[in-house]
């Protein structure tokens, strides 16, 4: 009898109910989507943070300018330790040269790296591919304007008694100390210093919380005894910042929604309480326990609240791919423990909505019987 | 033999307004009783404490050995499942629950539901070709046979009628009252309240009241008959 009533109850109220249910949906939906985008957040947004530059930089102990380099064997030792954290790993060999007159800093690295680490940066003109290219170079913005350079044209330095010739590729904006430099491929930059096989600092990009990189570092150092390895601190803290003000604000987004909801629900079920006095009345007349009259409609709200979560849930999946695929350019696939989440909410906020139906306990049959 | 229903004293008030003023009397099981008096005499109240819908303000009413004015709220609510069936002049049924269900509603809140003894209610009263129809589908006299079936279908000790045919046409009313005249005849005790002469008539006894006090208990010359 109790699913009998509860089932006429639905069908007598379908209009107000399919009100709360849609405030209950919406509701759900912008819950599960957040909640599927939380969960995946830190994933996604470490792989863009990876992007903005190295976050551990291994350089050798400080001495003398020979000592000051590093063999760049060590780029072979840290490939041995399969970190699967670490996304790219540039070495740089700094080198006093220049161009005409003018002094430059030449920086050798590895371009295929560089650029994994440093998405941001802005270029015009083309981009140096393979580490076999000794003929070109990119030139930070302010060394391209103070020598005169753009792309296409070429420019001589010179080193001690070395000298070599290059074709500027494109000029680079960055925002840092490479605005100043003139990058180009490793090799060159070993061969016209004439130290061959050496690096002056290994820039590296590791993925994941400030913990983590934390982590990371020290197993760098445990395999690179006598060498400096630092994390990038305001990098790694910012990036932990940020993750923590971006869980804040969806976790915060997700009360106000459910708060949202569930005025929408008390809105439709206030309606519903003063269609319901009567029965009420008439039920508790009949003899009709309170409990059992308000497990009923407990049970229709918690019931909706069920729907709506589930409702909710597929919608929200749909709205995760959509923000991801906005957001992240990636589509963010659901999770199923999202859904006893969202459900569980769902209910709860129905069940807070349906006070209204609760205050019907207090009714007094005589009264609703003599039509007052 | 306690008689079934005991009424010493009763008073009940409205704040200043005295709805009921020292009533007192008492019911045999079995008995058929025709409330009368005028509007405002105090005639719902009166049936309203006696089916512990309301708390009287002091005296005392026992029914079934009962006191009700010691009873708690949920014990009040068990009170009206077990031994109260209401007749109302508006009805009162669910308006989304089918007549059958309307039955098995009183049942659910008494004990369990029997759906063929429901049926067997809803047949008794000659409704048995309407058992799915919802209130609206109904007559007025049909709702009220509807509703006499409710009453009946827990075997309550008491059946208290408010104008059960206040709101019927001259067919239906006779259809009520032949129910009712069944339900005397197979032993229940009925308390109905009744503004109408010919339905005061056919009681065992007529309690009258005016301005909340009993004005006179008499026996109806048909009783007599």
């Amino acid at each position: 009898m109790f699913l009998r009533i509860l089932w006429k109850l639905f069908g007598a109220s379908r209009g107000r109910l399919a009100v709360a249910l849609i405030a209950l949906t919406s509701g759900a939906a912008v819950c599960s989507g957040l909640l599927n985008v939380n969960l995946d957040a830190d994933r996604k947004l470490t792989q863009e943070f990876r992007t903005l530059g190295a976050n551990v930089v291994i350089a050798p102990p400080a001495g003398g300018s020979e000592a000051a380099l590093a063999d760049s064997s060590v780029l072979d030792r840290i490939a041995v330790l399969r970190l699967p954290q670490i996304v790219a790993a540039a070495p740089y060999l700094y080198v006093a040269a220049n161009s005409g007159s003018q002094p430059v800093i030449l920086a050798g690295t590895w371009f295929d790296q560089v650029a994994r680490m440093n998405s941001w940066w802005k270029l015009e003109g083309g981009w140096v591919f393979s580490r076999d290219d000794r003929d070109h170079c990119l030139v930070g913005f302010n060394a391209a304007r103070q020598l005169g350079l753009a792309p296409g044209s070429s420019v001589q330095l010179r080193s001690g008694s070395n000298n070599v010739s290059l074709t500027v590729a494109g000029i680079v904006t960055t925002g840092g100390a490479e605005d100043n430099q003139i990058l180009t491929n490793l090799d060159s930059v070993q061969d016209l210093a004439g130290v061959s096989g050496r690096v002056s600092l290994v820039q590296i990009s590791v993925l994941g919380s400030p913990a983590e990189i934390e982590g990371v570092a020290q197993k760098l150092a445990g395999a690179l005894p006598g060498f400096d390895v630092r994390t990038v601190r305001q990098i790694a803290a910012a990036e932990g910042t940020i993750l923590g003000r971006i869980q804040g604000l969806i976790f915060w987004t997700i009360a106000l929604i459910l708060v949202l909801s569930m005025l929408g629900v008390l809105a439709s079920m206030a309606a519903l309480a003063m269609e319901r006095r009567r029965d009420v009345g008439l039920m508790k007349a009949l003899g009709g326990a309170v409990p059992r009259i308000m497990r009923l409609f407990l049970a229709e709200a918690g019931t909706l609240g069920a729907l709506g979560g589930i409702l909710g849930f597929l919608v929200g999946v749909v709205l995760a791919r959509w923000i991801g695929q906005r957001i992240f350019g990636v589509a963010i696939e659901g999770r199923f423990e999202v859904l006893p989440i969202t459900i569980a909410l769902t209910i709860g906020v129905a069940l807070a909505g349906a006070f209204p139906l609760r205050l019907l306990g207090r009714v007094r049959p005589a009264e609703i019987l003599r039509g007052e | 033999m306690a008689p079934l229903v005991q009424v010493e004293h009763l008073e009940k008030r409205f704040g200043e307004v005295r709805a009921l003023d020292r009533v007192s009397f008492e019911v045999e099981a079995g008995e058929w009783i025709a409330i009368m008096g005028p509007s405002g005499s105090g005639k719902t109240t009166l049936i309203n404490i006696l089916g512990g819908l309301d708390h009287p303000s002091a005296g005392r009413v026992v029914v079934d050995g009962l006191e009700i004015g010691n009873l708690g709220e949920r014990e009040l609510t068990r009170y009206r499942a077990d031994k109260i069936g209401f007749v109302f002049q508006q009805f009162h049924l669910i308006p989304y629950l089918t007549a059958l269900e309307n039955v098995m509603l009183s049942q659910y809140f008494h004990s369990i539901t029997d759906e063929k003894e429901a049926a067997e209610a809803l047949a008794r009263v000659g409704l048995s070709d309407r058992l799915q129809h919802v209130p609206a589908e109904l007559s007025g006299g049909e709702q009220q046979r509807v509703a006499i079936a409710r009453a009946l279908i827990n075997q309550p000790k008491l059946i208290l009628a408010d104008e059960p045919t206040g709101n019927l046409d001259e067919t239906n009313e006779r259809v009520v009252l032949t129910l009712l005249h069944e339900m005397h005849d197979a032993g229940h005790t009925i308390l109905v309240v009744t503004h109408s002469q010919a339905i005061g008539n056919l009681a065992d006894r007529r309690v009258e009241l005016e301005h909340g006090r009993l004005a006179r208990i008499s026996v109806p010359s048909l009783a007599k008959e």
